[in-house]
């Protein structure tokens, strides 16, 4: 039994269909991602699986029953849209959202000020949120999201606008999340974290899913005749070249996509021969985002820019 | 009834309405604000700026003449020289150029008018004015009576009549007013009732605006802030709407019960005399009624403010929406305010059977008039009917709203949205 199963989901606004049957499982103790480029789908996906949306037709099984309202409290939920009331104090903020989600104790003001001193904002426990900053304020509403001890995190976009340490921090909470058992699902249009983070995955485009299943399967699927390149120098003799297929320049990062499975070590000849400075030649990788760009046939980083 | 997670969001409103200073302050400045308006209407209304006028008054013998002072001279506003009264006598022939003369004075407004009075006028009352500015008519009206009275003096002096029967000739009629009503006894009834009415369709009105604008706003804002992502992840939006309204329902009944307290003290205590005119006639049943029809019209406005807020992710959109909704207030506020001078006129009575403008028109007419109380079942039967008409919609057009974002939506659009399937 699957931990989450959306089943055959679909929702229109008026004429516009948002998703469309879409279908996918998350898998317990897992971090599931949700990508694809913005109005692609996922808000509204996640807003089903919330019971914030009622869908048109399909289901979402928890553990195999299926959800109610009732999910809503054992949800935590980080929007791509951050909002918190301004004039809140920190600490009533944290109490306020956890009380909403039934929790409500004694302890939960020391578990506040735990997650807090955690977060390096022990001493803002009684400002103001308009008081903080910006990256302070995306804090609280992350420590929102996990407070009151969710069984599924849902976080949309959580690293943006954060600082490195910051987002080094919330990784390792995430983790340590995904240890204790809990069911993890990453929204994200940033190919490379959820490569990074992410176990298995849904792509989601034009509301619908063109691929989904395991990191590895689908990279292991994607990657024979894709080589990784990191050089120096000009390859633009093998634009055109009668061994390549397909060349995706990510600035640092090259994917090549050769013809024929054998061909790689043709390929390594010709950039030396080439005076290519080679610093990584590795066969059968390919990132995330290349597969993306296959499927959707559009890179969602240039996408991203013009959104 | 309303789970945990509506009384979480209740409480959190009350925490930030009711407890708020800004509560205490409206509480308190509201009323002054509404008494300032009221006031400075009537203040404005009733000025007459014609302090320091000066006017002459003309007769055409010196026996008038020394009446009219005579008469005058016991006046208030000539004692206290509001007024400066010049007496002289001309003839029928000589005005003309006496008033040629006066012209420049008169242009100059030196002189604010002068007033002919020939000696026929004993037979037909029939005077002269003349001014730069005939159509002021607040000389006039200070001086008609007492002009009035010595012609009636000099008039029956000839006729020798007791001085009794000149004083009643002098006088003008004068009502009483008297309420009959169900009750064994007849009361006199003075403007009391009247000034009552007018206060608490005034509160019924404003409170209406304030709380309802502030709804508007809050809703609005968790929309643009986003707050309401985190929300609707936690309680369904039908909580939230409700956990709203209840909250400023709330603080609207808290706050309208203190502005009643002063109408319960007029009634109930002997700690202030009023004046025979300004006697109350409020029942306790009139209060009960009144909270019950302010806590309907709460609910009902309060749901179609949150509904506007819910629609527009920006202020400016909201608020030129909510224009109709403020209609709805002020068209009845404006009939309720028409039944000061006739409690019964056609227009009262109808409006106090139309949805929505019977919460503001029916308890002005309860207190001016007796009515049988199945009217205002009637009346509050219309509210409940009203209240579960609008509010399946209201919410829908909310749960709606409140997570769109993007271009502004057409009312096409919106009333398109009832038949989505949230």
């Amino acid at each position: 039994m699957h931990a989450l199963e959306i089943r055959n989901l679909s929702k229109s606004f008026g004429s516009l269909k948002a998703v469309d049957d879409v279908s996918f499982e998350v898998h317990e103790g897992s971090i599931f991602g949700l990508i694809g480029r913005n109005g692609a789908g996922k808000t509204t996906t996640i807003r089903m699986m919330m019971n914030i949306y009622m869908p048109d037709s399909g289901e979402v099984f928890l553990r195999g029953n299926r959800i109610g309202p009732e999910i809503k409290n054992i949800v935590g939920y980080l929007p791509e849209e951050r909002g918190l009331y301004p004039k809140m104090k920190v600490l009533e903020t944290l109490l306020f959202f956890a009380e909403i989600k039934g929790k409500k104790s004694k302890d939960l003001t020391k578990k506040a000020k735990d997650y807090l001193e955690r977060f390096d904002l022990a001493d803002r426990i009684n400002s103001k949120i308009e008081e903080l900053s910006k990256g302070n304020q995306q804090k609280i509403q992350f420590i929102i999201s996990i407070f009151h001890d969710p069984e599924i995190i849902m976080l949309d976009e959580p690293f943006s606008g954060l600082d490195p340490i910051n987002t080094n921090l919330l990784k390792e909470i995430v983790l340590e999340n995904k240890r204790q058992g809990k069911i993890i699902i990453l929204s994200t249009h940033l190919m490379d974290f959820a490569e990074k983070m992410c176990d298995h995955l849904a792509m989601i485009d034009h509301g619908r899913i063109i691929l989904h299943g395991a990191l590895s399967d689908i990279k292991s699927k994607y990657s024979p005749k894709n080589v990784s390149l990191n050089y120096e120098g000009d390859i633009s003799f093998l634009n055109n070249h009668a061994i390549i297929d397909n060349i995706s320049d990510f600035g640092n990062n090259t994917g090549i996509r050769i013809k024929e499975a054998g061909q790689t070590q043709e390929l390594l000849r010709l950039l030396v021969e080439h005076n290519i400075k080679v610093k990584s030649f590795v066969t059968n990788d390919i990132s995330l985002q290349e597969i993306f760009v296959e499927l959707a046939g559009k890179h969602p980083a240039e996408e991203m820019n013009h959104a | 009834m309303p789970n945990y997670k509506t009384l979480a969001i209740i409480k959190m409103e009350l925490h930030e309405k009711l407890m708020s200073k800004s509560f205490i302050s409206m509480t308190i400045i509201m009323p002054v604000i509404m008494l300032g308006i009221m006031g400075m209407q009537s203040l404005i209304v009733l000025y007459q700026g014609d302090k320091g006028s000066h006017v002459e008054i003309l007769t055409e013998s010196d026996s008038l003449k020394a009446e009219f002072q005579n008469g005058f001279a016991e006046l208030d506003f000539v004692k206290n020289a509001t007024y400066r009264l010049g007496f002289d006598t001309v003839s029928r022939e000589n005005l003309k150029g006496y008033i040629q003369n006066k012209k420049p004075e008169l242009l100059s407004h030196k002189l604010n008018a002068i007033i002919f009075i020939p000696s026929k006028a004993l037979e037909d009352k029939q005077m002269e004015y003349y001014s730069n500015t005939p159509g002021n008519i607040t000389i006039l009206e200070k001086l008609k009576d007492p002009i009035n009275e010595v012609l009636i003096e000099q008039y029956f002096s000839t006729k020798n009549l007791s001085e009794k029967e000149i004083i009643f000739a002098r006088k003008g009629v004068n009502f009483s007013h008297f309420k009959v009503s169900e009750k064994d006894e007849m009361q006199e009834q003075g403007l009391g009732n009247t000034i009552i009415a007018l206060v608490l369709t005034f509160m019924i009105y404003m409170s209406l605006i304030f709380s309802g604008t502030m709804t508007m706003q809050s809703v609005q804002k968790e929309k643009s802030n986003k707050i309401v992502e985190v929300l609707l992840s936690s309680v369904s939006s039908r909580e939230l709407m409700t956990g709203k309204i209840i909250g400023v329902t709330i603080t609207s009944i808290a706050q309208m019960i203190i502005w009643i307290l002063p109408v319960l003290a007029l009634k109930s205590t002997s700690w202030f005399v009023l004046p025979g005119k300004m006697t109350i006639d409020i029942s306790y049943g009139h209060l009960i009624y009144f909270l019950i029809n302010f806590l309907l019209a709460v609910l009902i406005y309060q749901g179609l403010f949150a509904t506007v807020g819910a629609i527009f992710d920006n202020h400016q959109d909201a608020q030129t929406a909510v224009m109709p909704i403020i209609m709805l207030l002020l068209i009845p506020l404006f009939i309720a305010m028409s039944m000061m001078r006739n409690p019964n006129n056609p227009l009262a009575v109808i409006s106090s059977f139309v949805p929505f403008a019977t919460l503001i028109v029916m308890p002005a007419r309860f207190a001016l008039v007796d009515m049988p109380v199945w009217q205002l079942g009637i009346s509050i039967l219309i509210n409940i009917a009203t209240l579960s008409a609008i509010f399946p919609l209201a919410g829908k057009i909310y749960s709606v709203g409140i997570l769109r974002v993007g271009k502004k939506p057409t009312w096409n659009e919106v009333v398109r949205w009832l038949k989505y399937n949230y």
